[in-house]
C-alpha cells in the first residue's frame, strides 16, 4: 500500500503530505484562534447594534478605553526612546557587565505580569521600599501606576526590535558621515535614524499593542477603580464578573479591532518599513 | 568607458575640486613616524611617506600589512600611538575626522541608503549649511563630471557598483577634500569591471587634481593607479618609489617578490662581479655599494632573462651561466620557460667550446638551479625551444640586495 502511494506521488506529482499538513494547520487554527475571535463579534452584535452602541458609549466604557490608550501611549513613548538609547549604547560600546545589562533589560519578557505588578506594589506602595520616601504622595492606584506597570512589562519589546538593526548596521556609514564633516548629532539624525525608521515604528506598534492589552500587572497596581483607574481589559473583566456580557463584549470588540489594525500595519507595511534593508 | 568622462569643456573645473590650501609643487599629505599597536600586536612601525600635490600614492601590501590602518589614521578614524599626520602643511593629528576635510571612499562605498544620489552628493554642503543655490549648482556640476545626470533621483541600491563608486567620489569632491582616500576601491568588483573602473577613476583623478592615497593588495592595480607606490610588509614600510623604481629596482626581497614574479639567487661580490657558484655576472655599477666578499642576493624578473642557443647573447645582455630548458608552457600573452642553471661546472679554458653539462636526463639535472624566464610571443615563435635544449642565459636587468643572515639587520 505504501508502495502504491509512493508511486502515485512520483508518477502523478501528487504529494499526500500537502493536503494533510494544510488540513492540520487549518483544523487547528479554526477552533483555537479564529472561532474565539468570531464569537466576540457574533455575541457582541446578537442583541442588535443599538445595544452594542449604547454599551460602547457608556461613560465608564469610554473612560476605560481612553485611559488604556493614554497610559499605553506614554509607556510606548518612554520605551521607544529608552530602547533606542539602550540599543545604541549596548551595540556601540563594549563595557564590563554589558551582557548582564542586556539580560536585565530582557528580563520582563519572562516574568509573569502578576509578579511584575506585585513587585511594583512592594516597591512603590504606601509602605514599599521607595513608596515610603514619597511623603504620603500616593503613586500606586493612579494612572501613573498603570504607566509604570506598562513600562515594566513592555520594557524589552522596542529594544529587542531596534538592537538587531543597530548590530547589523554598517559602521562605515557613520564613519563616512564623520569624514564628510558631520557632527555626532548630525550623523545620528541624518544617517543612523533614517535607517532605523522601520525598527522604531515596528517596536512602537508592538509595545503599544502589548500595553493596551496588559491585565495582570495593571489589576494589581491600579486598584481597578471604575472611572478612575480602570483600563479597558479591567473593564471587560469587571463587567463580565457583574454579568453584563454586552458591556464587556463591546469593549472586547474595540480591543480586538485595534489589535487587528496594529497587526495589519505591521504585516502589510513591512515592505515599506524594511525598505532600507533592501537598499543595503 | 573612460571616454565617457568629459574632458574638453571641463577646463574651468580643473582647479575647482582641489583643496583651497593647495600650493603648486607642495606636499599634499605627509605621514611622519606612524606607529600603532592593537593590544599586543604591532600594526605599524615608524611609517613615513609624503604625497605631492595632485599625485596619487598607492599603499600596497598583503592583508594585515597595516595599509588600511594608515588610511584610517589619515582620515582620523583611528589614532596613532606615535607619529604625525600633516595635510597641506597643517598638523591634523589631534583633529577629529570631521574637522580634517578628507574624502574617504570606503570599500563598500558607504552611500547613505536613505538618500538619493543627489542628496548623497549634497550631504557635505548641507551640513556645512551652504545656501541651497550653491548646493544645487555643485551637485549639477559633479553629476556631470561623474556622468550620472540621469540617475540623480535614484537610490544607491538601484545603481551598479561602478556607479555607486562614482557617487561616493562625487560626494567627497563636493566639499573640496584635502586628500582623497580610497580603501580597496575595486575589491568588491569582478575582474573586468575592475579594469574598466581603474582607467576611469585614473582619468577622473587626473582631471580633478586632488591628491589621492589608494590602498590595495593588487600589484597590477598599484602599478596602474599610482604615481608613487609605498610597499608595506607587516606594518613596516619596505620601499616608496615610482612604479618603475619599485618594479625594476626593488629595495628588498619582499618588494621584489610581492610585485610580480622574481628569481632569486645568492652570490658573493668579487671584483666588480657577482659570483654565483661557478658563474660570474659582471656588475660593476650594481656592486659598487657592497664590499668585496659580501654575500648578496641577485634578484631579476622572468622577462629580464635573455637566452640563446649559441653562445652569442643579444646586445645589452650580460651572460650569467649556461642552462637547460626544463619546461615550456604558454601562458596567454607570453611563453614561460623553466630553466635549470648550471652553477657548478668547472671554469672553461680558453680553447674549449661552451659546455652544457646539465641535462634533463642525467642525475646532474638535480644540481641545476631552477629559474623562470618569459618571452614575448614574437620571440617565442621565432626560436622555439623544447625541454632538454641547452642554452646560454643572460640578464638584461637585475637588482643586487644585501643578503643579511638576520632579518633584524634590515
Amino acid at each position: 500500500m505504501a508502495i502504491k502511494i509512493a508511486s502515485i506521488r512520483h508518477v502523478r506529482g501528487f504529494d499526500i503530505a500537502r493536503p494533510v499538513s494544510i488540513g492540520v494547520v487549518l483544523g487547528l487554527m479554526l477552533p483555537l484562534v479564529l472561532l474565539p475571535m468570531l464569537s466576540i463579534f457574533i455575541y457582541g452584535t446578537s442583541k442588535g447594534l443599538g445595544v452594542f452602541w449604547s454599551s460602547l458609549v457608556a461613560p465608564e466604557a469610554i473612560f476605560a478605553l481612553k485611559l488604556s490608550l493614554f497610559t499605553s501611549f506614554w509607556a510606548t513613548a518612554f520605551n521607544v526612546i529608552f530602547g533606542l538609547l539602550a540599543a545604541y549604547v549596548l551595540s556601540r560600546y563594549d563595557f564590563w557587565g554589558r551582557n548582564a545589562v542586556i539580560v536585565t533589560i530582557s528580563l520582563p519578557t519572562a516574568i509573569p505580569t502578576a509578579v511584575a505588578g506585585f513587585a511594583l506594589l512592594l516597591l512603590w506602595g504606601p509602605y514599599g521600599v521607595l513608596g515610603r520616601l514619597l511623603n504620603g504622595v500616593q503613586l500606586m492606584f493612579t494612572a501613573y501606576a498603570i504607566i509604570l506597570a506598562n513600562i515594566f512589562v513592555t520594557f524589552p519589546l522596542a529594544f529587542g526590535v531596534i538592537k538587531p538593526v543597530f548590530d547589523t548596521m554598517s559602521r562605515s556609514l557613520e564613519e563616512a558621515s564623520a569624514t564628510i564633516g558631520a557632527t555626532r548629532w548630525q550623523t545620528f539624525w541624518y544617517v543612523t535614524l533614517p535607517s532605523l525608521r522601520g525598527a522604531i515604528v515596528g517596536g512602537a506598534l508592538l509595545t503599544f499593542a502589548r500595553a493596551v492589552g496588559e491585565f495582570g500587572s495593571t489589576i494589581l497596581v491600579s486598584g481597578n477603580l471604575a472611572g478612575r483607574t480602570q483600563t479597558a481589559p479591567l473593564y471587560i473583566f469587571a463587567k463580565f464578573n457583574e454579568g453584563q456580557i454586552e458591556a464587556a463584549n463591546a469593549i472586547a470588540i474595540v480591543l480586538a479591532l485595534l489589535s487587528f489594525v496594529i497587526f495589519s500595519v505591521l504585516f502589510f507595511a513591512r515592505d515599506w518599513l524594511e525598505f532600507e534593508a533592501q537598499e543595503k | 568607458m573612460s571616454a565617457k568622462l568629459k574632458t574638453p569643456d571641463t577646463a574651468e573645473l580643473h582647479e575647482s575640486w582641489a583643496p583651497e590650501r593647495q600650493k603648486r609643487n607642495g606636499l599634499a599629505a605627509s605621514v611622519q613616524g606612524l606607529s600603532k599597536r592593537f593590544k599586543k600586536s604591532r600594526v605599524l612601525e615608524d611609517v613615513s611617506f609624503d604625497v605631492a600635490e595632485g599625485e596619487s600614492l598607492v599603499l600596497l601590501g598583503a592583508s594585515g600589512s597595516g595599509k588600511t590602518t594608515i588610511l584610517r589614521i589619515i582620515a582620523g578614524l583611528e589614532q596613532p600611538d606615535k607619529g604625525r599626520v600633516i595635510l597641506h602643511g597643517k598638523d591634523v593629528t589631534d583633529l577629529p575626522a570631521r574637522e580634517r576635510g578628507v574624502g574617504v571612499i570606503f570599500q563598500s562605498y558607504a552611500l547613505f541608503p536613505r538618500m538619493t544620489v543627489e542628496k548623497n552628493i549634497a550631504f557635505g554642503l548641507k551640513i556645512r549649511r551652504r545656501p541651497r543655490k550653491e548646493r544645487r549648482e555643485t551637485v549639477n556640476r559633479l553629476l556631470e563630471l561623474v556622468r550620472l545626470e540621469e540617475h540623480r533621483k535614484k537610490h544607491p541600491w538601484q545603481l551598479s557598483g561602478g556607479q555607486q563608486q562614482r557617487v561616493a567620489i562625487a560626494r567627497t569632491l563636493a566639499y573640496k577634500p584635502q586628500v582623497l582616500l580610497f580603501d580597496e576601491p575595486f575589491g568588491a568588483l569582478d575582474a573586468q569591471t575592475r579594469v574598466h573602473l581603474r582607467r576611469e577613476i585614473r582619468a577622473l583623478l587626473k582631471e580633478v587634481k586632488v591628491p589621492t592615497v589608494f590602498v590595495t593588495h593588487d600589484q597590477e592595480e598599484a602599478l596602474e593607479m599610482g604615481d608613487h607606490i609605498a610597499v608595506l610588509n607587516e606594518g613596516h614600510l619596505e620601499q616608496v618609489g615610482t612604479p618603475d623604481e619599485v618594479y625594476n629596482h626593488p629595495a628588498s626581497e619582499y618588494v621584489a617578490t610581492f610585485l610580480g614574479a622574481a628569481n632569486l639567487l645568492v652570490g658573493v661580490v668579487t671584483g666588480g662581479a657577482i659570483e654565483i657558484g661557478t658563474a660570474r655576472l659582471p656588475a660593476e655599477k650594481e656592486t659598487r655599494r657592497f664590499r668585496e666578499g659580501q654575500s648578496v642576493k641577485l634578484v631579476f624578473r622572468p622577462e629580464d632573462v635573455c637566452i640563446s642557443q649559441d653562445a652569442n647573447l643579444a646586445e645589452g645582455c650580460r651572460r650569467l651561466a649556461n642552462g637547460v630548458i626544463e619546461e615550456v608552457s604558454f601562458v596567454g600573452a607570453y611563453e614561460r620557460l623553466n630553466i635549470r642553471l648550471d652553477l657548478t661546472h668547472r671554469r672553461q679554458s680558453q680553447d674549449e667550446p661552451p659546455l652544457y653539462q646539465v641535462t634533463v636526463n642525467t642525475p646532474e639535472r638535480m644540481t641545476g638551479v631552477p629559474i623562470m624566464a618569459t618571452r614575448p610571443k614574437p620571440e617565442a615563435s621565432a626560436t622555439r625551444f623544447k625541454p632538454g635544449d641547452r642554452v646560454a642565459v643572460g640578464l638584461t636587468s637585475f637588482s643586487v640586495l644585501p643578503n643579511y643572515t638576520l632579518a633584524r639587520q634590515r
